[in-house]
Order: structure tokens, then C-alpha cells, then sequence
């Protein structure tokens, strides 16, 4: 056990710096302080982990908390956060910190798709998870992971600081279990865009979801169509391959369950 | 419309029901006041009703005589309503009645005299019921008035801008009226991630498809029109703003609300009174204790609790420490948006604003969303660390509010970007329904909490800082003065804090202590009542406003008798404030948008609602 204070701080630099190095290639004991060896892999990953700059983007009250972890009392900045960049051509973290609504939706999907691979992204609170304390109503979409791919969920209503320092600390122990070789950013072709919702009233009662889905493509279809003349929404059924689609999900789903017809 | 199961509601029948177009559960207004009777015979037979009603002042209306009443209210030099705070409307489809199914309700004020005045119009009936627009008489009642198109369905006639202004334009309902459902199943999670319905659920996911964007009024494609937001770092929140532009000076601005419009008016109407409490932490979620104070008050007003005196004055303690901790946030943002290199103030500031949260989480176990208050008193009494806590707070915030002023009051670049941007006089501030700061900075000497004293306020001795510059620097330094203030008064708080009950005693309202569970069968039924059922709230309508960190914070609710409120409808003071931005912008430059939407002190998700 070492007891001076250089001493400690080199065996704690060691101890860090152990888990980024090669596991079998040894390097020769007169060439250790200058040489060390690793995987791509690795370093790849630990340079992109310690420098992860978030996307500055609030949307509601989770936002507040997520403020309050970048100042000065839990200090994003010992993660090499702190760089928070407001335009997501430079970020690669998005945190969706607050209530999504169907007006806002487009936007954040758009936002998605301009950040620059490779992008992650951190649903903060209960609202961005599940529609929160407003799943009931009529505006919120209930969860954000129905739009864009969603790497950490982290719970609460809004989160601590601290839960929140925890879903990136969980967060960098994804990105550090990734490969080069494997990562969807480096295959041939460009990746695809995650397809912009429509703005519309969205599905609320599963039980009730043909009703709804009539009622709300009708109402869409009224207000472009020459219905909207008259002003008055009719509900219009929808489209028959919709319905066989439809048909045949459920078809499969019972099949799958055994289920007679 | 949606086959959704229609709700319960008992209604009591009252005795002695009146005139037509009046309500047939909230009672009549009974006795007069000075103002009443003067309107009631200035108008005669147009006025249906008129008196006092819960201590409040209401004029039941007809519509053709609404604008001539509120010209009268406005001019008439014994009146002198010189503002109108609020615009809601109550649906009515649900209650025992069969004519007069929209009501419009005003909520008027004096300063100069200190008054409250509330107006219902009811409308007549038919396809598109209308009321006349006051927009000539009061320009603040613009945006209040295109809220309530869009959420309730009511046309104004003779408003200048009729759109939508919540709600995306192709919406297909009003939200608000009695028939749209809530939307959503009151379990969820009924179903399994496998079951194929699921396969179709949120199908709007179609292919990238915007819909071509629309000039709004007023503005011509001549100049530069550039959009700000939703999505931008000084904007605080999800606001976006349409910004015509003329080289850099702004010839126009227009707001498109609504990004964070999350339904609470109607989640309200389908929860429980004291379930809403909760809810409307997210309102403003910087100011989560005022919220609760606000809701807790206007309910308690329709129950006529009586609340013992610790509880009104934990609740004064609370809500000023909210007001520090949201105008240190305010500072904070202000100065990150406006200097740029401002990062190490809000870092000093939240260092501050820390502490204030953990008292909170002290007393409630939440920073942020504190729920703290309860109908009928607090939730809980404060522990025993939470005093000697206070004492420290309360002797380092002073310096360190000097501390701040050092740094900007005197600094070159802040008054350079603050001094004489965003001015509104005196006559502006009050047609366009401003509060709060906002007001003060603009020279009327007004808060609620020396003028219309609730919670216990009147026993304070504090000073209500006003400044007559009108700009963003006088805004500045009344909101620094306001900390101050608050500190004053939290100091006078803990000095004289009461013994006693926390909570009011009265069993129908507030649990009984959990010990008493075990030992009386009494209890346990009120608490089973109370739990399953809520309590129930006589029927009438009452409007309370509170002076929180943004302005006017006010609750309307309309009961009929049941657990639930009918309707109730917040008065978000930065929505009213909001309005302001676009005559504050004109003729300055762009970067003074943004200056000037920190000096409004916005928080979206009142905005939005
Ligand atoms: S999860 Fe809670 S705190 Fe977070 S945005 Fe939603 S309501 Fe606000």
C-alpha cells in the first residue's frame, strides 16, 4: 500500500488507465513510461465517451434539473460534458428532457435527424419515457420512443441531478461496449432518416383504436379535401388495405397465441 | 364524436332559479356593492344579475351591452377598471340547463381603487356562438381571446386576428368543450406490447410531409422573415417566434405558442380537486410553491375553510423562497442570454438556488415539483432542521445578492444591452394586461399581496419596489429589489411563526393523523372518503389571483357541486406578459428579441398550459 500522496495519485492514474489497455500484449518493463498498447476499440470508445457533448435542448420542467446538473453544484463538466452545443450538427447526445406534445414532435424528430452520427439519445423524466403526468390528454405523445430510437430511459418526475448523472454514467458503459467494426455509422451507404411524424390527433384507448384511427384520418382527410368548404368534419372509414394490414397483424398475433379467430 | 362513456355528475338543485341565461348550479350573485349597483343602473334591463358572490364583485351580462359595460368600466371615473387580467369561458353542455350553453367570463381590475370586478356574458346558442370582442376596449385581451377560440370554440366578433393560437391549425376539435374526451383511457397499460392492435397504434408516422408554412398577418415577404425556435438555446423553452426583418432592426414579431401545451385545464376538469395540486407544479415549474398557493386558494375560497394561522405562514415562507429561487433563475438566464460570458453568474446563482432547494426537499422531499401544499394547509410541518437552515440562508443571501449587483448594475455592457430596449409606458402596460415585474418596471405600484392580501400577507411590513423606465434595466433592478423584499419578509415569517395545526382540522377536507386510524372507526371512514371520493365543493365560481415571481397567477374555477372541478381555467401570468414582445421588439434589433424575452421572464409551460 502506497502512502505518499504522488504515490497515490500515480497508483489511481494506473488504475484508470488499466481498464483502457491491452489485456495479453505486455509491454517491456524499460519501455513503460513511454509506450502503451490498446485496442482501437478501446481508445476509440474512450475518447468519444469523454467528450460526449449534449445537445442544449429543453422542452419543459426536466429541463430545469438538467440545468441544474450542468452548473456549479454537480458540474456536467468532470464528464466532459459541459460543451453544451445548441446547433445538433455538433452534439452527440440528445437528452429529451420534458413533455413532448404533437406540436412539437416534427420538430424534434427533424432535430434528430440533423445530428451527426454516431447520436444517442437520453429520454429524461417521465414525460419523454411515457407521456408522463399527461399520458390522459389530448396533446401529449405518450413517450418519445415511439418517434426516435431511445438509448437510456432515465425515470422520475423530473429526475435528480443525480439519476440523471446515472443514466450517463449508464450511457458511457454502452458506448464503451460498442465495436468499430460493427457500428452501424461505419457501413457502406448512407443511414436512413427517421420518417417526421405527421402532426395529428394521435391514438390514445387502444380498445378504441379503429374508431379513433376512422375519426382522426377522416377529420385529416376533411380539412385538406373539398369537405373543408362546409366546415362540418365527417368521420370517413379507412382506407381497405389499411384495414387488411390490419387483418393480418391480428391474424399473426393470434396464430402466434393460438387463438381462435 | 368518440363513443367515450359519458361521466357522472350529481347535481344539487337549487332553489329559486331565476331569470334566464343564468347559471343553473352556481347561485346568484345576492346583495350589491357600489360598483354593481352603478353598473346595474347605468345598463338597466341588459344587466341579468348582478351582486356579490364569494366576496367577489359579478355582472351578469347580455352580449350586445358587454363591450358598452367594459367602456364604461374602463372610463366611468367612479369605476376606473383600468385592465382586464382574464378571458375563459365555461361550457355548459354537461349541467341541467338547456339555453345559454357558452358563458364568457371577464375578470376586471382597478388599480387606482383596488378593485376586482367579474363579468359573465352568456352567449346566445347556435352553430357558432360569438361574443363581442373587447380587443378595442383592452388590446390585452388579444391573445386571451384567441385562447379561448381555440380551446373552447367561441368566435369573437371584431377580433383583429382571429387564429388559433395554442393548437396546431388543423386541429379537428376545441379541446375544451364538454363533448371532446379527455383523450385518453382512464387505465392504461391494459394491453400487451405483442397484441396486434398495437401494430397500428400512432400510424400518423408517415412519410416527412410539412405543411407549407404559413406568413402570418402582417407581414410581408418584402423582408427577411426568419424563424426563432422552437428549438434555440435563448428562447428558454420551446417558443417560436416568426421575426420579420428589415436589414437587423425587427419591423414585426409573431409568437407561435403552444410547443408545450400538455392539456392541464382539461386534465384538471377530470381529476379530483385534491388531486390537481400535483399538477400544477408543472405549471410553472420554477415557481411550483406560488402554483400550489394559487390553486390551494381559490379552492379553499369556494369551500370557505378556515386555514390555521402556522400553514398561512409556512405557506408565505415557501412561496417567497419560490420567489427568490425562480428570479435567481431569471438572473441567471438573463444574464447567460444577454452578456454572453455570463456562464459564471449562473453558476454563482444556482449555487444559491441550490440551497433554496434543499430547504424544499427538506420539507417535501422534491426540488423541483414540490407538491407541498394541500387544500386546507400544508402537507407536512417543516422539521426540525429546516429553521437553523433557513437562519444560514437568510444571513449570506443578502451579500450575495450585493454581489450580483456588483457585478452587472454598474457593468458597461449590461447597461448598454438593458437601458432603454423594451419600453413600455405606463398606459401600454395596463391596456395590454401586464403583471407583476412587468407592470412595476412600468411605474403602476401594484402587487397583490399588499393590495389584495391573501394567505396573511397584510401582517408583513415590506416595500413594493416600482421603477418608471419602463425598460429592460427598470425590470431588472425591481425584480433585484423584489429578492430582497422577500428576504424581509421571511425574516418577519420566522420571527413570529405560530405553534399549532398545520392543516385545518376539518375532517372532510384534510386526512386525519395516521395514529388516529388505528383507534377510531370515525377516522378511518374519512380517510376512505376522502381517498376513493375526494370531497366535494359547494357550487359557484371563484377567481383568485396571487402575485408569483412572473405577475398575476390566477385560478378560475366553476364548481357544480361534484369532487371534480367543472371547469377551471389558469391565468398564466407570462402568457399575458408574452403578449408584450412584439411591441417591446419593434424597431430594435434582432438581438434585442432576445433581450427582451428574458426581461418578460418567461416560464413555456405556463405559457402553454
Ligand atoms: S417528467 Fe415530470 S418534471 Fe419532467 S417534464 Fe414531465 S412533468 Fe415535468
Amino acid at each position: 500500500m502506497t502512502t505518499t500522496p504522488v504515490a497515490q495519485f500515480s497508483e489511481l492514474k494506473r488504475e484508470q488507465l488499466n481498464r483502457y489497455l491491452h489485456d495479453r500484449i505486455q509491454v517491456p518493463e524499460e519501455l513503460q513510461a513511454n509506450v502503451m498498447v490498446t485496442t482501437l476499440d478501446k481508445i476509440y470508445n474512450w475518447s468519444r465517451k469523454s467528450s460526449m457533448w449534449p445537445l442544449l435542448f429543453g422542452l419543459a420542467c426536466c429541463a430545469i434539473e438538467m440545468i441544474a446538473t450542468a452548473a456549479s453544484r454537480y458540474d456536467l463538466a468532470r464528464f466532459g460534458m459541459e460543451v453544451m452545443r445548441p446547433s445538433p450538427r455538433q452534439s452527440d447526445l440528445m437528452i429529451v428532457s420534458g413533455t413532448v406534445t404533437k406540436k412539437m414532435v416534427p420538430a424534434i424528430v427533424r432535430i434528430y435527424n440533423q445530428m451527426a452520427e454516431p447520436r444517442y439519445v437520453l429520454s429524461m423524466g417521465a414525460c419523454a419515457t411515457g407521456g408522463g403526468p399527461f399520458k390522459e390528454g389530448y396533446t401529449v405523445v405518450s413517450g418519445i420512443d415511439k418517434y426516435i430510437p431511445v438509448d437510456v430511459y432515465v425515470p422520475g418526475c423530473p429526475p435528480t441531478p443525480e439519476a440523471l448523472l446515472y443514466g450517463l454514467i449508464k450511457l458511457h458503459e454502452k458506448v464503451e461496449r460498442q465495436s468499430i467494426t460493427t457500428v452501424p455509422w461505419y457501413r457502406k451507404g448512407a443511414s436512413e432518416a427517421v420518417p417526421v411524424p405527421v402532426l395529428g390527433p394521435d391514438i390514445f384507448d387502444p380498445r378504441k383504436v379503429q374508431v379513433i384511427k376512422e375519426y382522426t384520418l377522416g377529420a385529416a382527410a376533411a380539412t385538406r379535401g373539398a369537405a373543408a368548404a362546409t366546415g362540418r368534419l365527417q368521420p370517413q372509414p379507412i382506407p381497405e388495405d389499411v384495414k387488411a394490414r390490419i387483418r393480418a397483424a391480428q391474424a399473426k398475433y393470434r396464430a402466434m397465441k393460438k387463438q381462435p379467430a | 364524436m368518440l363513443d367515450v362513456a359519458p361521466r357522472v355528475r350529481k347535481y344539487e338543485i337549487l332553489p329559486s332559479l331565476q331569470p334566464p341565461g343564468i347559471p343553473a348550479v352556481a347561485p346568484l350573485p345576492t346583495g350589491e356593492s357600489e360598483d354593481t349597483r352603478r353598473i346595474a343602473e347605468r345598463f338597466g334591463e341588459a344587466v341579468l344579475a348582478a351582486g356579490l358572490h364569494h366576496g367577489q364583485q359579478v355582472v351578469y351580462i347580455k352580449p350586445e351591452q358587454l363591450v358598452a359595460l367594459a367602456e364604461f368600466a374602463k372610463t366611468d371615473p367612479h369605476l376606473r377598471y383600468e385592465t382586464l387580467i382574464d378571458v375563459s369561458a365555461v361550457d355548459r353542455s354537461e349541467l341541467p340547463v338547456s339555453d345559454h350553453r357558452f358563458h364568457t367570463v371577464y375578470q376586471l381590475r382597478s388599480y387606482s381603487r383596488k378593485q376586482h370586478l367579474m363579468i359573465v356574458c352568456p352567449l346566445e346558442d347556435g352553430d357558432e356562438p360569438t361574443a363581442p370582442s373587447l380587443t378595442g376596449v383592452y388590446s390585452g385581451a388579444n391573445w386571451p381571446e384567441r385562447e379561448v377560440w381555440d380551446l373552447m370554440g367561441i368566435r369573437f366578433a371584431g377580433h383583429p386576428d382571429p387564429r388559433r393560437i395554442l393548437m396546431p391549425e388543423n386541429w379537428p376539435n376545441h379541446p375544451l368543450q364538454k363533448q371532446v374526451p379527455l383523450g385518453g383511457e382512464e387505465v392504461p397499460f391494459t394491453l400487451t406490447w405483442e397484441d396486434p392492435e398495437f401494430e397500428s397504434l400512432g400510424k400518423q408516422i408517415l412519410e416527412a410531409k410539412s405543411a407549407p408554412p404559413k406568413l402570418p398577418p402582417g407581414m410581408s415577404l418584402e423582408n427577411m422573415i426568419i424563424n426563432l425556435g422552437p428549438h434555440h438555446p435563448s428562447t428558454h423553452g420551446v417558443l417560436r417566434l416568426v421575426v420579420e426583418l428589415d436589414g437587423e432592426t425587427v419591423v414585426n414579431v409573431d409568437a407561435d405558442l403552444g410547443y408545450l401545451h400538455s392539456g392541464f385545464e382539461k386534465t384538471g376538469e377530470n381529476k379530483r380537486y385534491k388531486d390537481f395540486v400535483y399538477y400544477t407544479d408543472r405549471m410553472d415549474y420554477l415557481t411550483a410553491m406560488s402554483n400550489n398557493l394559487g390553486y390551494c386558494l381559490a379552492v379553499e375560497k369556494l369551500l370557505g375553510v378556515e386555514i390555521p394561522p402556522r400553514a398561512q405562514v409556512l405557506r408565505v415562507i415557501m412561496a417567497e423562497l419560490q420567489r427568490i429561487a425562480s428570479h435567481l433563475f431569471w438572473l441567471s438566464t438573463h444574464v447567460l442570454d444577454v452578456s454572453g460570458t455570463g456562464m459564471s453568474l449562473l453558476m454563482y446563482a444556482t449555487r444559491e438556488r441550490e440551497r433554496i432547494l434543499d430547504l424544499f426537499e427538506m420539507v417535501c422531499g422534491a426540488r423541483l415539483t414540490v407538491g407541498y401544499m394541500r387544500i386546507g394547509g400544508v402537507s407536512r410541518d417543516i422539521p426540525p432542521a429546516f429553521l437553523p437552515h433557513l437562519e444560514e440562508f437568510l444571513k449570506i443571501m443578502p451579500e450575495q445578492i450585493d454581489d450580483y449587483e456588483r457585478m452587472l448594475t454598474h457593468g458597461p455592457l449590461w447597461s448598454e444591452r438593458l437601458i432603454g430596449i423594451g419600453k413600455i409606458t405606463r398606459e401600454e402596460a395596463l391596456d395590454m394586461g401586464l403583471t407583476g415585474p412587468m407592470l412595476r418596471g412600468s411605474g403602476v405600484d401594484w402587487d397583490l399581496r399588499r393590495d389584495a392580501p391573501y394567505s396573511g400577507y397584510e401582517n408583513y411590513d415590506f416595500k413594493v419596489p416600482v421603477a418608471n423606465e419602463g425598460d429592460c434595466y427598470a425590470r431588472y433592478l425591481v425584480r433585484m429589489e423584489e429578492m430582497r423584499q422577500s428576504l424581509r419578509i421571511i425574516r418577519q415569517a420566522v420571527d413570529n411563526l405560530p405553534d399549532g395545526p398545520y392543516r385545518a382540522e376539518d375532517r372532510k377536507i384534510t386526512p386525519p393523523p395516521r395514529a388516529e386510524l388505528d383507534i377510531s372507526m370515525e377516522a378511518l371512514i374519512h380517510h376512505f372518503k376522502l381517498m376513493t371520493e375526494g370531497f366535494h365543493v359547494p357550487p359557484g365560481m371563484a377567481y383568485q389571483g396571487i402575485e408569483s415571481s412572473k405577475g398575476e397567477l390566477g385560478f378560475f374555477i366553476y364548481s357544480d357541486g361534484s369532487a371534480r372541478p367543472y371547469r377551471l381555467h389558469v391565468r398564466g401570468p407570462s402568457f399575458n406578459n408574452l403578449y408584450a414582445i412584439s411591441k417591446m421588439s419593434k424597431g430594435h434589433m434582432l438581438s434585442d428579441v432576445i433581450t427582451n424575452i428574458g426581461s418578460i421572464d418567461i416560464v413555456l409551460g405556463e405559457v402553454d398550459r
